[in-house]
């Protein structure tokens, strides 16, 4: 099998995720981003209606600070899980999904 | 703690976990899982092996176990020397599991997390047919060393085997390479039939550039074994075929030790 991509490290700094890839890439991603691009089914549902202009903030939204990770536990070999401040966690991003969100640092 | 939260640590004394899949059904993934079991543990190993088909567990009887009161019980079970966990000692397994997904995940996470295993070199998972939440559960609750993937040789096993590698493929659990089950009989005659064709275990492994760790013979008295609760590598240990499951042990303990077992992703600092 070919060798894959593994991130040597993943750490936050302020609002951003920094990680540096096995193949010498350094990349970001920032935290609003990562906590939009969830990949759970019921945020992937949410993100292909159209936008709702009358849309009714819910208590956990109006309450919600800017999103911060509060844990962010390996899940096997594949993907890490993430535990939002607004009590979301069950995107569990895989490793190539990372990847792609990742922008040049 | 969370449900959906995993744990801290899961088998804290298992050094390595080995997964025996296959995509499909019915190609013996439960003989190959107790015999190479067994097998490892002839060679020194301290073996344990649980049964994660949630629906159809067959490991009780291919041990001469069956259901416990789990009240009474400490789990895992120790039977030939090994430590077994499965659905079928749990007494409404019998009447048939009807279930969900998020139930089996529920159960398999479980056994990989509540139950003491205690300090084991191995603990073989005897995984269900197809790709779905069990396979799920075992890739995101534990690091799996490796996963063997059980064909029969010919075309239609091979369709289903290769998707189970695709899918350990994207999970990134390292595969440690292919068996072929039932893959000729050696008659009173002295002469080898090839009942099920030849080849398909050899070929899937060249297609998807992993080792290929050997052929198994077809022998009627595994089958015979396996109802009567004691495996052919217990029973008969100098059988052709128990010769073929040591040599299959000592294979997969090398590509474990060759592949530097699969390396744990960082820890995130938030």
């Amino acid at each position: 099998m070919t060798v894959t991509l593994r991130p040597l490290s993943l750490r936050r700094d302020g609002e951003r995720l920094v990680i540096a890839w096995s193949d010498g890439f350094t990349g970001a991603i920032s935290l609003r981003k990562l906590r939009d691009s969830c990949p759970c089914a019921s945020c992937n549902e949410k993100r292909q209606q159209p936008p709702n202009p009358l849309h009714l903030l819910s208590d956990a939204e109006l309450k919600a600070d800017a999103p911060t990770p509060v844990a962010m536990p390996a899940r096997g070999l594949y993907a890490y899980q993430i535990v939002w401040n607004d009590g979301h966690d069950t995107g569990i991003y895989t490793i190539e999904y990372l990847r792609q969100l990742s922008e040049r640092a | 703690m969370h449900p959906q939260m995993p744990p801290k640590v899961a088998l804290p004394g298992v050094k390595q976990l080995i997964a025996v899949a296959s995509g499909k059904g019915g190609v013996g993934k439960s003989t190959v899982a107790v015999n190479l079991a067994l097998a490892l543990q002839l060679q020194g190993q301290r073996v344990g092996l649980m049964d994660a088909d949630i629906y159809g567990p067959s490991l009780p009887m291919m041990l001469g176990l069956g259901v416990m009161d789990p009240q009474r019980t400490a789990f895992p079970v120790e039977k030939f020397g090994l430590r077994v966990m499965s659905m079928g000692f749990l007494p409404d397994a019998g009447r048939g599991v009807l279930m969900r997904g998020p139930m089996v995940a529920k159960y398999v996470t479980g056994f990989l997390t509540q139950i003491d295993w205690g300090n084991l070199d191995v603990l073989v998972i005897d995984m269900p047919p197809g790709t779905g939440d069990a396979q799920l559960s075992l890739a995101q609750t534990v690091v799996v060393s490796g996963a063997v993937i059980v064909t029969t040789p010919q075309d239609v096993s091979l369709i289903d085997a290769r998707k189970a590698l695709n899918m350990f493929g994207e999970l990134r659990v390292p595969v440690l390479g292919t068996i072929e089950n039932m893959s000729y009989f050696v008659g009173d005659d002295g002469k080898r039939y090839e009942i099920f064709r030849h080849g398909g275990g050899r070929k899937l492994a060249a297609d998807c550039g992993v080792p290929f760790l050997g052929e198994l013979p077809i022998d009627p008295r595994v089958a015979e074994c396996g109802d009567a609760g004691v495996p052919i590598v217990q029973r008969f240990p100098d059988s052709p075929i128990s010769k073929a499951y040591l040599v299959l042990a000592s294979t997969v303990t090398q590509q474990l030790h060759e592949k530097k077992a699969a390396e744990a992703l960082p820890e995130v600092q938030l």
